[in-house]
């Protein structure tokens, strides 16, 4: 689509040039919509819409209420209970946040309440992937919401408007997906254009049409009743018939679309396909290159052509059976795998179309591409158009579905292994660390000096690609040099896991093992589990001993505190080892619940509307502690002897009661916005302003480790946060009111804290 | 996003000279995370598209990169009424900027740049002394000390950086750069906008280039693209690793941004603080069992040392210094942390 100069005609808006990207514009349309609320969990690459949503909210510029919620599986609830309330709602996600949404999307739809989904495209894990495929949206395909898929930032901002006008259609009632490549949309900017005044974009949206509300007392409903058959089958059918209604209306909305904007859209986009031989059909970004390769055949004398369906769900079957009506052959390029269905849905729905027509001749090729984000260039899609033509030529298929772009290797290839031997039971033994049970119930450590330890081979080796500076790796190795012994680790998602595992490297030199977040402390679980079962029947050596070890960050103790509270209940044999950053600092700095008040991420901005994060820390080692858990913990970063000695302790107690669990504080320099060297200053002045007290809880009886009041150390809240950049706001004039709050709570769990220090019982 | 004067030569312009042959015009940036280049690109691509008229994209090369990790900006630009549709990389820039010399070091910063293209390094080095350790054939050598440059001026290099990229795109207007630059800074930093500019000024003016011609022989830069590490017949299933500690064998050396701590023995104790802060666990000890203590600090291995100077600020003794890198220093008082030949020969 070529970008008209924005010149007003009767009956378009007005309209600006601006240098957007998709995630941008995805944004803006949202702003300029107005919806109610938007519910969210950050995820690459997703995460920019809600940030940029929250830096806009800051500066005044909308009033959209933002909710960041602790999942995805979250975020969808609270964007489903918003929308029967009766407003308009937003959510934007990508992958494994979409999949942890998934059984949310047939409640939203089966109950018929229109919202609006931006998906930034990534790769579904295992492996993880951060990059752009179209697995994703693919789960969503049978979910009863329409899906579009827009192609440029232009396409997000526009389809995001067409969509929700067409989901709250009365006959239609559905909610809708606009999909668009991660990174290769998401983060491309590109020149665009967008309606000067949001009251354009609202008067034409018009009010959102009544629909069954529980938020009127005086009309008492029931919103999703128990139904069995022989009724379910007609609310499904009804689904069906809306999806047919929005089928229906989608050349009228993209039709009254063009009239206010200029831009022309049809539920297919057909690029010189109007006498084409031979065509590839792709979605997105890929269809782009794709239309500049079939100029360059076009100008050699091959008749080729692009198909590129702007909209999935419903699906555009007549349209795509009447173009192919003479194309000798198509490729079907598709960015998702299938296994084991040779070829991904669209092919088989393309192939599908055509059967109806029994006139159709077109030889079909189905190929999967770009997995991973692998890079689509103008050469493959030539590669595709050659295959069509040739094809076309032979007259036959000769393979229908494959693979393009993977590669053999050689099997034969001799591959010295590289790296470090394994560590054998005695070089993770120190012997220079002793734990026994003491007289009075509690455990009696002895530790050696840093020095003593420090020639000792390290589980964690160099070569990860952690920030300069990052507090993680000191934390995390000086824990692991109080565990004595054999170590398995498992890290959730997070910074820690992500610089260290990237393959083909790792930096582990234990056994490792990954899962998403959510559910890191359940996998490990069940490991745990394995082990002790697997000696008890003999396959396991006898004398084999491993202590197991969960590292997460703060993030993942949101979004994973269900399965960390289910395992401390089941009370599995293992450590639960929390890095505290103060934020999702792996997906760019945003708020965790552990961020304290006030504090600056990029989801919760400082500015004229907004003043840092809204509520007060997550009190994590308080709620694992009433799990009744044998041991809880805290620490920091650069103080050995504390944490030395708690790491001996939660060993002693995993290996003999069950699990235990430790938050230690570190520093982010990028995302705390100080220099690289400065972590352990400002983690000791945290700890100092008694904001992070260093403590622990032995089978219920608490014992603060380190009292900066009695060694006449305490200093102010302040005096701590104006040490980073991401608070120096709150010791400047007009933030009494939020540092004071601070300090109440600071104040509050350190006294209660001193109390329980003071008295078992409590 | 208001509408910025057009420039009405460059949106009447049917083609950018020196473009490629599908008419485009592509410039790279080839930097490590935290030094500003995606705002770099950003900046030039804004001025371009909203000031010029011309069409064009901005994007970065993007995995799970942290601060200190080589990073691509790619700048993509044709005329107003061109269609701009691809969205892969920039293989065969006209332009390739170096805003961080020492990623020369470790890859071809150069790759896909044509017979008659334009390098630009940050340097202090001279354009020959540049076109020599790259194993340039032909083209354009521009050096400047953009890092100098922004030490004086308490700004950042990617600024000066601008300044010699738009010198050498006759294409670009500076004034529209320069504008989008204060324009930027506006925002919230009014009081940089002055420094700013004198930095982009400056670095439009205090460099220094030369031109190699190209001959009818003259081949450009061959395109690289990365590799898979294994094909599916050899890869271990599931995607595991089965190698222990192998990122060992990286070199992390190019993370540091011009500074690392200088260890000196006579005055250190022993005490083992550095190792305790240390992110990279890059401290080298011996266990020998002699003397007091027994366990000694032998030095650095500066190979994965990424320059955070947290052992510096740690230190009790001063016996870690923060020393501005020289080049070739490190190599020649790094103390190797493995003692396995083959994390050597991959050094």
């Amino acid at each position: 689509m070529v970008l008209a100069p924005p010149k007003p005609r009767a009956g378009r808006a007005a309209q600006v040039v601006g240098f957007l990207s998709g995630n941008e514009m995805a944004a803006l349309s949202a702003k300029q919509i107005g919806f109610h609320l938007m519910g969210y969990y950050p995820i690459t690459p997703s995460t920019e819409i809600a940030e940029l949503l929250d830096e806009m909210k800051a500066a005044g510029e909308h009033e959209i209420v933002m909710v960041p919620a602790d999942g995805e599986h979250s975020a969808a609830g609270i964007c489903f209970g918003a929308s029967t309330g009766g407003g308009r709602v937003f959510n934007a996600t990508s992958a494994q946040g979409l999949l942890y949404s998934l059984e949310e999307l047939p409640v939203q739809s089966g109950t018929r309440y229109p919202m609006l989904l931006d998906i930034s495209t990534r790769t579904v894990s295992a492996p993880l992937d951060i990059r752009g495929d179209h697995s994703d949206v693919y789960f969503a395909l049978d979910t009863g919401w329409l899906v579009f898929m827009a192609r440029s930032p232009q396409a997000v901002y526009d389809l995001n408007l067409v969509a929700l006008r067409l989901a709250e259609r009365p006959d239609v009632r559905l909610p809708a997906i606009v999909a668009f490549d991660g990174f290769f949309t998401s983060h491309q900017k590109r020149r665009v254009l967008t309606f000067a005044d949001d009251e354009t974009v609202r008067g034409w949206l018009g009010p959102l049409p009544d629909t069954v509300s529980a938020l009127d007392p005086r009309h008492p409903v029931t919103i999703g009743p128990y139904m069995n058959d022989p009724d379910l089958i007609n609310n499904k059918y009804q689904v069906e018939r809306a999806m047919g209604a929005a089928l229906g209306a989608l050349a009228e909305v993209l039709a009254e679309y063009e009239a206010l904007s200029g831009r022309h859209y049809d539920a297919v986009d057909l690029y010189r396909m109007e006498d084409a031989d031979i065509a590839v059909l792709l979605l997105n970004s890929a269809a782009e290159t794709a239309k500049d390769v079939a100029d360059r055949l076009r100008s050699q004398g091959i008749r080729a052509g692009v198909i590129s369906p702007n909209v999935i769900r419903p699906f555009p079957a007549c349209t795509i059976r009447a173009a192919l009506r003479n194309v000798r052959a198509v490729v079907i390029g598709e960015r998702s795998p299938s296994f084991g269905a040779n070829g991904a849905s669209l092919s088989h729905e393309v192939k599908s179309a055509l059967k109806d027509d029994p006139e159709n001749r077109t030889l079909c090729l189905s190929r999967a591409y770009g997995l991973g984000g692998r890079d689509f260039y103008p050469e493959d899609a030539e590669a595709f158009f050659r295959l069509a033509l040739d094809t076309a030529e032979r007259g036959a298929v000769e393979v229908a579905f494959d693979y393009y772009g993977v590669e053999a290797g050689d099997p034969g290839r001799a591959r010295a292994r590289r790296g470090a031997p394994a560590l054998t039971r005695e070089e993770q033994t120190s012997g220079l660390i002793s734990v026994e049970p003491g007289p009075d119930g509690r455990l009696q450590v002895r530790t050696p000096a840093c020095w003593q330890l420090a020639a000792k081979p390290k589980r964690l080796v160099p070569g990860h690609g952690a920030c300069p500076g990052c507090g993680a790796f000191p934390a995390i190795d000086q824990f692991l040099r109080g565990v004595e012994g054999d170590v398995t680790v498992l890290y959730q998602t997070g910074c820690a896991m992500v610089v260290t595992t990237g393959y083909p490297y790792t930096s582990h030199r234990v056994t490792y093992l990954h899962n998403l977040f959510q559910n890191g402390a359940a996998t490990l679980g069940g490991l745990v589990e394995m082990f002790h079962e697997r000696v008890r029947r003999g396959e396991l050596p006898a004398g084999e001993d491993i202590t197991f070890v969960m590292v997460t960050g703060d993030g993942g103790m949101d979004i994973g505190m269900g399965a960390a509270i289910g395992a401390a209940l089941r009370n599995h044999k293992m450590i639960i080892l929390e890095y505290d950053n103060e934020g999702y600092m792996n997906t760019g700095s945003q708020l965790s619940y552990s961020t304290p008040l006030g504090h600056m991420t990029s989801t919760s901005h400082v500015g004229p509307a907004e003043d840092g994060k809204s509520f007060h820390h997550k009190d994590t080692p308080q709620i694992m502690a009433a799990t009744n858990m044998p041991y809880v913990f805290t620490g920091v970063e650069g103080f050995p002897e504390d944490l030395l000695a708690k790491a001996a302790k939660a060993q002693w107690y995993a290996k003999h009661e069950g699990t235990t669990y430790g938050k230690v504080l570190v520093s982010c320099p990028l995302n705390w916005k100080t220099e690289d060297d400065a972590g352990v200053e400002v983690v000791q002045a945290a700890v100092d302003s008694c904001f992070f007290p260093l403590y622990e809880i032995e089978r219920g009886v608490t014992r603060i480790t380190y009292d900066p009041e009695a060694i006449g150390r305490r200093v102010a809240v302040a005096d701590w946060l104006e040490l980073m950049g991401k608070t120096q706001h709150l010791c400047k004039p007009g933030n009494e009111a939020a540092l004071a709050s601070i300090e109440a709570e600071v104040q509050r769990r350190w006294l209660r804290l001193k109390a329980r220090n003071d008295h078992p019982l409590l | 996003m208001s509408e910025p004067m057009v420039s009405a030569v460059a949106s009447q312009m049917d083609r950018i000279p020196g473009a490629d042959a599908d008419g485009f015009f592509g410039i790279r940036f080839e930097s490590i995370g935290g030094l500003g280049a995606h705002l770099a690109g950003q900046i030039l691509a804004e001025a371009g598209v909203l000031r010029q008229g011309l069409n064009g994209a901005h994007f970065s090369s993007y995995g799970s990169e942290k601060k200190g990790t080589p990073v691509s900006s790619y700048v993509r630009f044709c005329p107003a009424g061109s269609e701009l549709r691809t969205s892969s990389p920039i293989e065969r820039p006209q332009v390739v900027a170096v805003f961080h010399e020492a990623l020369m070091r470790s890859f071809d910063v150069a790759a896909g740049l044509p017979a008659d293209g334009t390098l630009i390094v940050n340097t202090r080095a001279g354009p020959e002394q540049i076109r020599e350790r790259c194993g340039l054939a032909s083209g354009t050598v521009v050096v400047i000390d953009a890092l100098g440059i922004a030490l004086e001026e308490k700004t950042r290099p990617n600024t000066a950086m601008l300044g010699a990229v738009v010198s050498h795109c006759p294409f670009l207007d500076p004034s529209a750069v320069r504008e989008t630059i204060a324009e930027r800074l506006a925002r919230g930093h009014a009081e940089l906008i002055e420094a700013n500019l004198r930095t982009y000024d400056r670095g439009a003016r205090e460099l220094s280039s030369m031109t190699w011609p190209a001959t009818a022989e003259s081949a450009g830069r061959p395109v690289k693209r990365a590799a898979p590490a294994y094909g599916y017949l050899e890869a271990p299933a599931g995607g595991v690793i089965l190698d222990p500690a192998n990122s060992i064998v990286k070199d992390l050396s190019t993370s540091r941004q011009g500074f690392l701590p200088s260890y000196n023995a006579d005055t250190c104790v022993h005490c083992g603080i550095c190792d305790i802060v240390c992110p990279d666990l890059c401290f080298v000890w011996s266990d020998d069992g002699e003397g007091t203590p027994a366990v000694r600090l032998l030095g650095i291995d500066y190979r994965y040392c990424k320059g955070c100077l947290k052992c510096v600020q740690a230190c009790p003794t001063g016996s870690l210094t923060e020393l501005r890198e020289e080049d070739g220093w490190a190599e020649q008082h790094r103390v190797p942390l493995f003692p396995w030949p083959e994390v050597e020969r991959s050094a």
